[in-house]
């Protein structure tokens, strides 16, 4: 039962040590995989495809950086698919409506934060478990984006800038990657080097000893859950830029792709342990897998057989290595 | 109930909340609330046919559901079982294609269901994989592989056996139909099992306190590798049921269905973190998703509302549960 005893034994190394080794597996499996692709495509290997591997880890990156925090603090958020959809389509109506990017983003913004919102409050105030109260506001959020809009929202007035948000350019970086990267480094700070990440990991761990050492483990929770809407929104604009239309169907099965790669990652689904480091690997290991699937011109329908295969071995590795380091 | 003294006695603390009382009679009472209001809002809901209807949809759900709540009880989680009912009809209608026998063709499915629940059970209850990762994983690949085997289409049933097609449609004399009366039985069968052989008290140990469990002398490992083939082999018959109805193995069958059960299950009163619940709530909790959807469909509301209710509905019953345990 070395699992259950890592976290306890050293509590205060989580962020560091722990997290660190756990990521060997990892980045041993990204190396393979890349050079194995290389090998059999050498297209793969250039800087097109790296660029286009870049841009679609972007949009799961996104979501991932607040749906690791959120899993740190002890919490799941499924509806984040569903909110994704609904998103796109609230950004594309508003621009519509007032021909303004900026009125439209932010109004993309506010409604995935009032989902976190009404998420946290669910979860903290009436005590359901998030797995369940993330389902119902899935369903909730599924059902409601046909009841405002049966079709695709277009982009009637054809703004350049709004198209601009996922398939523009800075320099010959795509701006989602810049986006994500931006969210990443900031999620990273905030995880490492301030109270409010050590506190999210204290919540985590422990509640009940966070909240007697005065902690407002409740809030802490809300908070997490509105960070991970933010991201959501973030991701939803993106996503409805790239496609220059608010769809209703878009991110079915994406929460599932981004608590994958969280979990891949090494974040404990249990709260209290979990890096966004090991989340960009987890990140970067499906997609590069995705790619590979494409270039290697395998069918498109073992691009949900292989992640699958990968998320168990890779926890499976990482088990076996840690009662390996444990001997 | 003469039971109770001597399991509250033998089992670990969480198994007190085991009784049949409070959770689930909120449940009934729920449920009952619900059939009332919809028999007065639509004519044609309290009928003899509309109910017996009701009670093949929830089948489906309810047999999955038992080896759902099972996994849940002993502390793991199961969510391939989505997947799982739509790949075990790919063995069930291709040996029964070429043998024209059911027999054959429900064994290769249980064979499937049994290799799945195996794999399932070996990576989370030996190798120690987070139960959710596997199953996710499952969920996945089961997945993947049902479109790379049929190529994204339905495989036909070309048998046509009369008896493949009466599990799915027909009705014990002409009114109870036959999916329904297989989950009623499995559900009194295992409800048994899990409340009066030692096993179920095994799994209620297992999943209140693996560790008292392991110095009691359980087997934890044996235990929940059990629960995943229980679990699996249940989504196969669920499978097998909803491959009758639809007369075909489909590629997209059950997309979705794990989170239809799973709300269903916690809904019931199931803890996700181990030892509680018991298969009655598991079962109220499909009844009232199930009458929910129907009730709402009659009212001629879109499917679309019907998401929304019921959502807000999960959210209020098992925030009503909580709040209300939290006073006690």
């Amino acid at each position: 039962m070395t699992s259950e005893t890592l976290p306890a034994r050293r509590p205060g190394l989580l962020v560091g040590a722990l997290a660190d080794k756990s990521q060997v597996v990892l980045i041993g499996l990204l190396v393979i995989l890349c050079v194995a692709i290389s090998v059999a495509a050498p297209q793969f290997y250039s800087v097109d495809n790296t660029i286009a591997i870049l841009r679609q880890c972007a949009l799961v990156l996104i979501v991932a950086v607040g749906m690791t925090m959120l899993l740190i603090a002890g919490e799941v958020d499924l509806s984040v698919g569903a909110s994704l959809a609904f998103t796109g389509c609230v950004a594309m109506d508003v621009t519509n409506r007032t021909h303004s990017v900026t009125l439209g983003a932010l109004a993309a913004l506010a409604f995935a934060a009032a989902v976190g919102l009404f998420n946290g409050l669910v979860v903290t105030r009436l005590r359901i478990n998030s797995l369940i109260a993330t389902i119902a506001t899935m369903m909730i959020l599924q059902g409601s984006v046909y009841l405002y809009t049966r079709e695709a929202v277009q982009n009637k007035h054809q703004l350049d800038a709004f198209t601009a948000i996922g398939a523009g350019y800075v320099g010959p970086i795509p701006i989602p990657v810049i986006l994500a990267a931006v969210i990443f480094v900031l999620g990273y700070v905030a995880l490492r080097f301030t109270l409010f990440g050590r506190y999210l990991y204290a919540v985590g761990a422990n509640q009940k000893a966070a909240r007697l050492s005065g902690l407002r483990a409740e809030r802490l929770k809300v908070i997490a859950f509105v960070i991970t809407g933010l991201c959501v929104g973030v991701a939803g604009l993106v996503l409805c830029s790239l496609m220059n239309a608010g769809q209703p169907t878009a991110g079915r099965g994406f929460e599932l792709t981004v608590i994958a790669a969280v979990i891949l990652g090494g974040t404990s689904l249990a709260g209290g342990r979990g890096t966004l480091v090991g989340t960009l690997l987890g990140v970067l290991l499906l997609k590069v897998i995705d790619n590979g699937i494409i270039i290697l011109r395998w069918n498109q329908d073992l691009q949900m057989v292989v992640p699958g295969i990968v998320i168990v071995l890779a926890t499976w590795l990482d088990i076996i290595r840690r009662k390996a380091d444990a001997r | 109930m003469p039971q109770s003294p001597s399991l509250a006695a033998s089992a670990p603390p969480p198994l007190f909340r085991l009784f049949v009382g409070r959770s689930e009679f909120a449940l009934l009472v729920a449920l009952l609330v619900i059939i009332a209001f919809f028999s007065l809002a639509s004519g044609t809901f309290l009928t003899v046919r509309n109910m017996t209807n009701v009670l093949g949809q929830a089948s489906l759900a309810m047999t999955a559901g038992i080896g759902v709540a099972i996994v849940f009880i002993s502390g793991e989680v199961d969510v391939s079982v989505g997947s799982l009912v739509a790949a075990v009809a790919i063995p069930l209608v291709t040996i029964m294609n070429m043998t024209e026998s059911l027999a054959l063709g429900v064994a290769g499915a249980l064979a499937l269901g049994l290799v799945v629940g195996a794999v399932n059970g070996y990576l989370a209850a030996y190798a120690g994989i987070n139960s959710l990762i596997v199953t996710l994983g499952t969920l996945f690949i089961l997945r993947g592989g049902v479109y790379l085997y049929t190529g994204q289409t339905a495989i036909p049933d070309d048998a046509m056996l009369e008896s493949f097609f009466q599990i799915g449609n027909g009705r014990i004399l002409d009114v109870l139909p036959i999916p329904a009366a297989i989950a009623f039985v499995l559900l009194l069968v295992f409800a048994y099992v899990l409340r009066h052989r030692p096993f179920g008290r095994q799994v209620y140990a297992v999943g209140g306190s693996p560790e008292v469990a392991r110095l009691a002398g359980y087997d934890v490992r044996r235990i929940k590798f059990t629960c995943f083939i229980i679990s699996a082999l249940l989504a196969t018959v669920a499978g097998i049921l909803l491959a009758s109805r639809l007369g075909s193995a489909v590629h997209v069958a059950g997309l979705g269905f794990e989170f239809q059960v799973v709300a269903a299950v916690v809904l019931g009163g199931v803890s996700l973190s181990g030892g509680v619940g018991s298969l009655f709530g598991m079962a109220l909790g499909v009844l009232i998703l199930s009458f929910l959807s129907n009730g709402l469909g009659m009212l001629d509301l879109a499917t679309e509302w019907q998401l929304v209710i019921t959502g807000f509905i999960i959210i209020a019953a098992v925030g009503f549960d909580e709040v209300k345990r939290q006073r006690r």
